[in-house]
């Protein structure tokens, strides 16, 4: 099994690349990892892998020009190959006014991400783990998902002087169990090690929830009550990160929070910030350009406060950076990815026990931006959607399509769960959300299933 | 290469495999992106590495490793082999593979001049005046052009004889226009949105495009938008652009009609589909003048190869005949559940990921008639261009799809402009509802490089043949 390549040795190869003659100024992001999928469907595990990589990307700098080439070949030759590669492009574009220079020196504290175990997990233990979650499907019913098992390693290193390093492990496992009449049940654990997920409770979650959807009933699009589990609610703070806390976007108007600092975009209650050395999340503590990063406010008691920044939308905005830059080159601008939503104190079953008629969402699928500026987006529940009554889940529904406004839905909060879950769909990192139940969401069309 | 790929072969089968597969890829890109007159960035990339798939007794193992020293390849086929051993911790159907007959040599994309080797200079030129043109449009906030190269070489030996080498290069480019105000945002594209149009092609591609040509028209379509009225919510006819068509195909049938989707093994991710197996022949997916054909062998086409990622030859394959659903996308895996001969489809991301079944070309057979003679044709409804949004169901179902600009169609022309318009449908009714097919002087075969499937996470480059094409009695302007 693949380990550690460590500081010392990220140092040597990086050597070779901020030696490069000639340049102004370079920089190195390396990137290592490893790490198995076990894959099933059908309740048999059907796609199974495990690879390792590095990456070197070395950004060259020639006076306010700027290249980026990156290369999977971790070596000293691999390294200067790429570094003269960013300088050659360097010196031929045309400049960059915006362009903040290199972080400085700074430390930051061992967040203690790394877990052995996890990365040196083996094919088996990962497919014992998915026979304990298959093994809780009820009868008739068949599992699909994933287990995965991953470590890496990030430094960033320039001529600056900065030199920063960090592991991490984390682990993940979700399932999608099926069976007659439509019934579709989801559940998902992301960690940072492998031994804080119980694979049978997970199957046994999706297994109820399967169960339960069983002969979905039609009924017809509206404006509706809806109690959105965590994941679900991952959707709506996902798409923020999207369309609205870039300090980018922010800045050039492309936001929907453009021009609303200090105003009201949701419920009093509602609180959202960024915090990549918080317990609870998966975040490295600093960014791509070797930036330490902390908690960033962004929503605080419904009031937008402001966005996140890197070096270069930092000096655009002439704010500090926020230690928010993804990879090189980044056209797109600073992102969170670390998002979390601050829990409130019901129970889920309490935010049932007080909706008189609504919707009770599991998850959203493949939801989009429909008006970016409004905070407008659409999807569709998928693995259990339930329509409650008078109190409790009365029977199954056939999925919706919803199109809703973000900043609407934010605002017609009535009620935060007091239980949070690191939860995600698809394009997204992992935000740590609760249950939301919110008022008048608008579903505008329906499947068939 | 060749040689690193038939050593992992032979030692999966050292290691106990009784299949094995052994793929090394080399990967290079560059990426361009000029933003009013300034670079947003410029870089290149390489990758380089082998994948080793095994079967150990009807189960699949595989990993994949960057590096390719004798003693790397060694323990990354044992480790492909443990891998497919801890699969059998849950039993299934042994994996069959249809038949295929092992092949040998190489391939080629077709290109002119390679466009790696144009200089940088002229290539950071060409978007600069391009941004340039559009900048001249007042009210323009943003005028940005990027260009993206790609090239793949892929060595595949198997442990049935299969010696294989192809390369292919891609080639893409396009502009877009951003106005801001009044809180709207209005974007248009050219020739395409995000990123333009990607052919597998030379730089010969690029130079043809005519980006700086059609720059100030396409900033000034952006800059109108703003003030245009919103696309009303109704149900008329809708016209869309061939950029919108190859959306349409993507999303509600070419996903669809993947096999290994509908036999749930994408299942817990993006989800499986509403067609079934014994659906084929039988399925009345269209109305009668919409026939699509999955072709690898189409020149130009970002899923054009010479054989697939299991040495599987490409192959021309009709999906839908006159509005019936013919045929499914395959592997030997998935086609041997049905019986039948692999279509030839199976693709992985890179060295590091196990191939899956990917979109070829999946086109729409062209009719007649030009973009101007739908309109022409069409009493009242809405022309739609250019995607922007894009979300189906778990099933491949239920749609909605957003584009940049639309039009009132009134006798026959092209009357006010709309802004922010979308259409929502279920996916049989939509296709069942086509009425007209654009012929070929309209049909253009589009680059769709970001197709993304499976776990761990994949992306393929696929293509899709589009015409214009009208439907009737479609929901229009869902609002939030």
């Amino acid at each position: 099994m693949p380990g550690i390549i460590g500081p010392d040795e990220v140092r040597r190869v990086s050597a070779s690349a901020l030696e490069l003659k000639g340049a102004d100024g370079v920089e190195v992001l390396f990137m290592h990892e490893w790490g198995g999928l076990t894959r099933f469907a059908s309740s048999s595990i059907h796609q199974s892998t495990f690879r390792e990589d590095t990456g070197i990307r070395v950004r060259a700098i020639a006076g306010d020009r700027i290249g980026v080439a990156a290369s999977n070949d971790f070596s000293p030759d691999g390294a200067r190959r790429a570094a003269d590669s960013a300088l050659e492009m360097a010196n031929v574009v045309a400049p960059d006014p915006m362009f903040p220079g290199l972080a400085p020196p700074a430390q930051v504290p061992d967040t203690q991400a790394f877990d052995e175990a996890t990365s040196s997990t083996t094919p088996h233990a990962r497919a014992e783990a998915v026979a304990q979650l298959v093994a809780q499907s009820p009868e008739g019913f068949t599992a699909a998902g994933a287990f995965e098992t991953l470590a890496s390693e990030v430094a960033v290193a320039n001529s600056e002087g900065q030199f920063l390093w960090a592991p991490a492990t984390q682990a993940s496992i979700s399932t999608v169990m099926t069976g007659p009449d439509h019934a579709s049940g989801f559940a998902e654990v992301f960690a940072r090690s492998a031994a804080e997920i119980d694979p049978a409770a997970v199957g046994a979650r999706a297994g109820t929830k399967a169960s339960a959807s069983r002969a979905p009933r039609d009924l017809d699009a509206g404006r509706f009550t809806v109690v959105l589990e965590p994941s679900a609610v991952s959707t709506i703070v996902g798409f923020l990160a999207w369309i609205g806390f870039g300090g980018r976007v922010l800045a050039e108007g492309r936001s929907c929070f453009s021009g609303k600092e200090g105003q009201r975009v949701g419920a009093e209650a509602v609180t959202i910030y960024d915090d990549a050395t918080a317990a609870g999340t998966l975040g490295l503590p600093f960014d791509f350009e070797g930036v330490p990063r902390s908690r960033v406010d962004l929503i605080r008691d419904g009031v937008f406060v402001d966005g996140v920044y890197d070096l270069r939308t930092a000096k655009q905005a002439g704010k500090a950076t926020t230690g928010h830059a993804l990879p090189p080159p980044n056209p797109e601008g600073p992102f969170p990815l670390n998002l979390f939503m601050e829990p409130g104190k019901a129970t889920l079953e309490e935010m049932i026990a007080s909706t008189e008629r609504g919707l009770l969402v599991t998850r959203f699928h493949y939801s989009n931006i429909v008006h970016p500026v409004e905070s407008t987006i659409t999807g569709m529940t998928r693995d259990g959607t339930f329509w409650i009554e008078d109190g409790e889940v009365a029977y199954p529904v056939k999925n919706f399509r919803f199109t809703q406004s973000i900043i609407e839905a934010l605002t017609n909060t009535e009620s935060i769960g007091r239980d949070t879950e690191l939860a995600s769909e698809f394009f997204f990192s992992a935000s740590r959300v609760p249950a939301l139940k919110i008022a008048s969401f608008k579903f505008s069309g329906r499947s068939d299933h | 290469m060749l040689g690193v790929a038939r050593q992992a072969v032979e030692a999966a089968k050292a290691a106990g495999a009784d299949y094995a597969d052994g793929r090394v890829v080399a990967e290079e890109s560059e990426s361009i992106t000029v933003r009013n007159q300034q670079m947003e960035g410029i870089d290149r990339s390489s990758s380089e590495g082998i994948g080793i798939r095994v079967l150990v007794n009807g189960y699949w193992g595989f990993a994949g490793t960057a590096r390719t020293e004798p003693e790397e390849i060694d323990r990354t086929a044992h480790l492909a082999v443990e891998i497919a051993r801890a699969a059998s911790r849950l039993p299934m159907e042994p994996v069959h593979l249809a038949e295929v007959e092992p092949a040998t040599g190489t391939w080629h994309s077709p290109m002119l001049e390679d466009p790696f080797n144009v200089p940088l200079e002229e290539k950071v030129a060409l978007l600069m005046e391009a941004t340039r043109r559009m900048q001249t449009v007042d009210g323009l906030a943003f005028a940005e052009g990027g260009i993206d190269l790609h090239k793949t070489r892929i060595h595949l030996a198997t442990s049935e004889g299969t010696a294989i080498e192809q390369t292919s290069v891609h080639s893409g480019a396009g502009i877009e226009a951003t106005a801001i105000g009044e809180g709207e945002l209005q974007r248009r594209s050219f020739p395409n949105s995000f990123r333009g149009h990607i052919s597998a092609a030379g730089w010969e591609h690029i130079a043809k495009l005519g980006l700086i040509e059609e720059a100030e028209r396409t900033a000034t379509e952006a800059v109108q938008l703003l003030k245009a009225k919103e696309c009303p919510s109704e149900v008329t006819t809708l016209v869309l652009d061939s950029g919108q068509v190859e959306l349409q195909i993507h999303e509600s049938i070419g996903h669809p009609v993947e096999l290994d989707r509908v036999l749930g093994m994408e299942e817990a991710y993006a989800g499986s589909s509403f067609v079934r197996p014994e659906d084929r022949g039988s399925l009345r997916y269209a109305s009668p003048l919409v026939s699509i054909t999955a072709d690898a062998t189409l020149p130009g086409g970002l899923g054009s190869f010479g054989w697939d990622d299991e040495g599987v030859p490409a192959q021309s394959v009709p999906i839908i005949v006159d509005g019936l659903f013919e045929n499914f996308i395959s592997s030997r895996e998935t086609a041997s559940v049905l019986g039948l001969p692999s279509s030839g489809a199976m693709r992985a991301d890179g060295w590091a990921n196990f191939p899956l079944i990917r979109m070829t070309n999946i086109s729409i057979e062209p009719r007649e008639g030009s973009l101007a003679d739908l309109i022409g044709d069409t009493k009242d409804g809405v022309f739609m261009a250019t995607n922007t949004s894009w979300s189906i169901d778990d099933h491949r179902v239920n749609f909605q799809f957003g584009c940049e600009i639309a039009w009132r169609i009134k006798d026959g022309r092209l009357a006010e402009m709309y802004r922010n318009p979308n259409y929502t449908g279920i996916t049989t009714e939509f296709w069942g509802s086509c009425d007209a097919v654009g012929g070929r002087e309209d049909w253009t075969l589009w680059g769709t490089p970001n197709c993304g499937k499976g776990q761990p996470g994949q992306t393929a480059r696929v293509g899709h043949g589009a015409a214009p094409a009208r439907f009737r009695g479609v929901q229009l302007g869902v609002r939030g």
